[in-house]
């Protein structure tokens, strides 16, 4: 589904001098993976996460997602594309805050092309199945973490997208609530969701398929 | 405190945008807050050179209860009498005469003043002494007294010339005194003799002529109200008493400070308030933009506050350093404002808003004195209060402090305080929006006023003023002799497309001749109904020259002379009042004043009305012209030249050619129409380019304050940004976000302000004509003038927003 070949990243140290995130990163996820990124704080995981989600474009190489070079999309092709295929978790969770449970939930479909009825039983669906219908009506701050996070989820995979991405979903999290996420991840993967997560502990790591290893910006 | 005002410089200095935004901020409105306070402390509060000026009040003969005139003997007398409201009171009337024995022969201001009018206005001479109770007998000695600058430029300020003769009017009066500077009551005097007539031995005719000015001083715990409502009771006793004189007439007294502003109708006062008003509201936006400029930096600070209360400050010594700050800020900005306002007070001078002449050294010149200081210093502290108190409590709050400080800038300002940025910027955009409904109903009102349709064409006039000495024109031929000569001489100068006399130029700025007048065959429906139309005396070619409409008839012309049928020619609101829906022409009318016969006039030609009369300029009064030929006078002789070009090229040519003819006769005056025109409109066009700029001034800080407001929502919500493009927003999302929160507080704003407006330009109606105070063209266009400020301000966060990057909005992660 994904295939990555020598994609680079850097930014400009000065005085015309760059500094490499990412090096010649060949990488091939195929439809239903679920892979855990891992290395040391700065390795550039999260930069491979962003380019994977096509947040950011100022990367060189090639970058085929189910066969179409993304590497030659304009800037509202690529999200277009994104916005059908991709979701997003982030170890932050990024709720926003003066919107309530169901209104998060509702703003990636805001975003898209969704009538007004399948947004409200998309909504419903998504309540029901991480079973936060009661807290519809709650604001985030009135939320646990892992609650959060579950929004967070919830409201990534809500446009249904077939690759979901998640940047240190449970870093902020106790042990115990960063189990329910990843029982939840691999509920999804089940369920023919494709993933890839950044994570540091090899725990969460072993609910995946296969990790690939990043230090200082190459794939060892 | 020292460490607190060095760390505050040091912050100042820090970020110095946000400083000269702040400071520009302030000095404008502290700037023009302080010039207008200066023209208040010249116009309504500083002293002047008379004794405890606010005691002294002056009084307008009123007739139909509206139309004002001079005062006359007879109203003086019983109010002297009947009155106990005053502890003295005084006549005078204006007058100039023709001085010789100086130089060139000079028309110079004066009056005829009685000895109790000196003293009523307690002015102390500066040299010699002013008039007796002898002198003011009928056959009393020749005597003057001569004001301070004539003293200086015709004397020198030598202290000899007291003794010494002055020669007016052919006659020699002895110098008893010089008046003390700047002094020239009434009107702008600079000789004084003294009024010898006992005024109950006067015939009744000269008693009754409202020819004179009362001054009186107010007895102690006497309010205004009470004298204005004696003396109207005296008005009433006078109808009963000289009905023939005195029906239709009542009074009104006003303070003698709005009687030298020449504003009878407390226009100027409310000019000043509303300016007053407008300032303060710009002061307001000002508060508010700064306050804004002062959280935000607050909320970023956060994290510096946070960590100075870890470390054990209290809470209120960060309360002393954030207001510390502010009042730093306030007192910079303060003495900014100040500077300008150096700069702006000459110019509001220049402006000058009022009418009057007299006093024009105290009155025409504004200046920063202590007071205007004064004020300028407390403007400032108090703005300094209004804008860095919220921002120091809330800064110094007491929030959850090590999240504040483990968050770091991650979250600063929480909902609450980004609550107040929009209270205080919806606040401002309705501040706004009523100073600009008021400034553009002021505008507007001015630009109606201007093009109040005159009756003539005021371009390329001249005009200029004599007084034939009744020494010298002794026989009336003389004086009809005289003036045709002298138009003769000025219909050939080449340039001049035609020329007049009259006896009172359009819309001057000096007492006007009236008269009473009866139409033929008319009984009265109304016993009370008195007629009366301004009284213009003129020569043929006048009404031509100032290209004055014919309705109906003809003009005055040559054959119109002594021994021919009287003629007149009226104008259209006369013959609305005399014959209403009929055809006057051939009608027949005459002048009535006791003691004395007129002839029937028949109406020859009807003239569209024209604007004679300054202090109903904004209403129609009738006025009648009569020939100079047929009417014997001893009014003044005023040109009007009608040239090819600009008339002011005809100056020298116009004066020779009077010169040619009487080589002694004084011309004074000589101006252009529109020079003339341009005093009309004065407290009018001051309020307006005021209220115009200072309306301008709030939409340009109320604009700055929004965009202000945007951009830093845009800073502070750019993860939230990031998160919401991670999440599929497509630019057009992100626009529409911030250009919707920015639209909600703008339409928030001008509602609330809608209704502001509503209520405040009610009190703007005295101040403007056909206009009303909720017009409704002006509030929605300034409605959509601000929409539309509104959309600019935020266009540009709306923008940086939309080109956000996520993965920068999400770095921290
Ligand atoms: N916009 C940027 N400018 C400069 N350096 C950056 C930028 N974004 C990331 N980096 C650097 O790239 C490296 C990798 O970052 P990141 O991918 O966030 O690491 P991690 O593996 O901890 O997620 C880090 O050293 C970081 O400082
Ligand atoms: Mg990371």
């Amino acid at each position: 589904m994904i295939r990555l070949h020598n994609v680079e990243r850097s930014y400009p140290l000065g005085r015309g001098q760059l500094f490499y995130v990412l090096r010649d990163i060949d990488l091939d996820i195929s439809q239903g993976d679920f892979v855990s990124v891992m290395g040391p704080s700065g390795a550039g995981k999260s930069t491979l996460l962003h380019i994977l989600g096509m947040h950011d474009h100022g990367w060189t190489g090639e970058y085929f997602f189910d066969e179409t070079a993304t590497h030659h999309l304009k800037a509202k092709e690529r999200a277009s594309l994104r916005n059908e295929k991709i979701g997003f978790v982030f170890q932050q969770y990024h709720l926003l805050d003066d919107l309530t449970v169901y209104e998060n939930l509702d703003i990636p479909l805001s975003y898209r092309h969704y009538s007004k009825s399948e947004r409200t039983a998309l909504v419903g669906d998504a309540l029901d199945r991480f079973q936060i219908v009661g807290k519809k009506d709650l604001y985030p701050r009135q939320l646990s973490g892992g609650q959060q996070q579950l929004v967070g989820v919830a409201r990534a995979i809500i446009a249904q997208p077939k690759l979901l991405l998640a940047d240190e979903p449970t870093g902020n999290l106790h042990s115990s609530q960063g189990e329910e996420i990843m029982k939840l991840f691999r509920k999804l993967n089940e369920e023919g969701m494709t993933i890839v997560q950044v994570t540091h502990s090899e725990k969460n790591a072993s609910y995946g398929k296969r990790i690939v290893q990043l230090r200082d910006g190459w794939i060892v | 405190m020292l460490n607190d005002i060095r760390f505050a410089f040091r912050l100042l200095f820090k970020s110095p945008g946000f400083t000269l935004v702040a400071i520009a901020a302030l000095a404008l409105s502290v700037g023009a807050n302080t010039a207008i306070f200066s023209a208040v402390n010249s116009l309504l509060l500083r002293p002047l050179p008379v004794e405890d000026i606010d005691r002294l009040v002056y009084s307008i003969a009123l007739r139909e209860g509206f139309d004002p005139f001079g005062s006359s003997l007879i109203e003086y007398a019983a109010y002297r009498d009947r009155s106990h409201s005053f502890v003295s009171s005084g006549v005078a009337a204006q007058r100039s005469f023709n001085l010789t024995g100086h130089d060139d022969p000079e028309r110079v201001r004066g009056a005829t003043v009685m000895a109790t009018y000196l003293t009523t206005l307690g002015v102390k001479p500066a040299l010699g002494r002013t008039f007796t109770a002898d002198e003011n007998l009928p056959g009393g000695p020749a005597v003057t007294l001569i004001g301070y600058e004539f003293w200086q430029r015709h004397y020198g300020g030598r202290v000899g010339v007291l003794g010494e003769p002055l020669n007016l009017e052919g006659r020699s009066y002895n110098i008893v005194g010089v008046m003390p500077r700047g002094f020239d009551l009434p009107g702008a005097a600079e000789v004084w003799l003294p009024f010898q007539a006992n005024i109950d031995s006067l015939p009744l005719v000269e008693q009754a002529a409202s020819n004179y000015e009362i001054a009186a001083r107010l007895k102690p715990g006497v309010a205004l109200k009470q004298a204005d409502a004696e003396l109207k009771a005296i008005a009433r006793q006078l109808e009963g008493e000289y009905p023939e004189f005195r029906h239709g007439w009542s009074v009104k007294v006003i303070s003698l400070r709005q009687q030298l502003l020449g504003d009878l109708e407390g226009r100027v006062h409310k000019a000043l308030f509303a300016l007053m008003g407008g300032v303060g509201f710009l002061l307001l936006i000002c508060c508010a933009n700064v306050a804004n400029l002062q959280l935000a930096r607050g909320f970023g600070r956060e994290r510096e506050l946070a960590l100075r209360r870890a470390l054990g400050a209290s809470r209120g010594r960060l309360v002393r350093q954030l207001f510390t700050e502010s009042m730093l800020l306030a007192v910079l900005g303060g003495i900014s404002g100040l500077l300008l306002a150096y700069w702006l007070v000459p110019a509001l001078a220049m402006l000058n808003p009022i009418q009057g002449i007299s006093f024009a050294a105290f009155l025409r010149h504004f200046e920063i004195d202590g007071r205007v200081l004064s004020f300028a210093l407390v403007v400032s502290l108090v703005t300094g209060v209004i804008f860095g108190l919220l921002p120091a409590l809330k800064g110094a709050g007491t929030h959850e402090l090590m999240l504040r400080i483990k968050q770091g800038d991650q979250r600063s300002g929480g909902a609450a305080s980004r609550q107040w940025l929009n209270s205080l910027i919806v606040a401002e955009i309705a501040i706004a929006m009523t100073l600009l409904v008021s400034g553009g109903l002021i505008v507007q009102s001015f630009q109606r006023l201007q093009h109040v349709d005159l009756g003539f064409n005021p371009e390329n006039l001249l005009t200029l003023k004599m007084i034939l000495p009744e020494s010298k024109y002794s026989e009336y031929r003389q004086r009809v002799a005289f003036n045709d000569q002298m138009l003769d001489r000025i219909k050939n100068l080449s340039g001049v497309v035609s020329a007049g006399t009259t006896t009172n130029i359009p819309l001057e700025r000096e007492i006007t001749y009236d008269a009473r007048f009866e139409v033929e065959g008319r009984v009265p429906s109304n016993p009370n109904e008195v007629l009366i139309t301004s009284h213009r005396i003129v020569s043929p070619d006048y009404l031509k020259t100032l290209d004055a409409t014919l309705m109906s008839g003809r003009f005055i012309d040559g054959n119109d002379r002594a021994g021919n049928l009287p003629v007149v020619v009226i104008s259209e609101e006369l013959a609305r009042q005399a014959w209403p829906g009929q055809n006057p022409l051939g009608k027949r009318l005459k002048r009535v004043r006791a003691g004395q016969t007129f002839p029937s006039m028949t109406v020859v030609g009807v003239v569209k009305n024209v604007k004679e009369d300054l202090f109903n300029y904004r209403i129609n009064r009738p006025v009648w012209y009569v020939p100079y030929a047929q009417v014997e006078n001893s009014f003044p002789v005023n040109l009007i030249v009608r040239a090819k070009g600009n008339p002011t090229f005809l100056t020298t040519a116009v004066r020779e050619a009077i010169r040619a003819i009487d080589p002694d006769q004084p011309v004074s005056d000589v101006m252009t129409m529109n020079t003339n025109l341009s005093d009309v409109l004065v407290t009018e066009r001051f309020s307006a380019v005021l209220m115009a700029a200072l309306a301008a001034s709030g939409l340009l800080l109320a604009s700055i304050g929004l965009y202000g407001v945007m951009a830093y929502s845009v800073s502070q919500r750019t993860s939230e940004i990031g998160v919401r493009v991670a999440l599929g927003a497509q630019p057009r999302h992100v626009f529409q976000l911030i250009m919707g929160h920015g639209m909600k507080l703008t339409l928030l704003g001008v509602t609330i302000g809608l209704l502001a407006a509503w209520s405040a330009t009610r009190l703007l109606v005295s101040l403007l004509f056909e206009l009303s105070a909720c017009d409704a063209t002006t509030f929605s266009a300034i409605t959509l003038l601000l929409g539309f400020v509104g959309l600019v301000a935020c266009y540009l966060p709306a923008r940086s927003a939309m080109h956000l990057d996520p993965v920068e909005a999400l770095r921290y992660e």
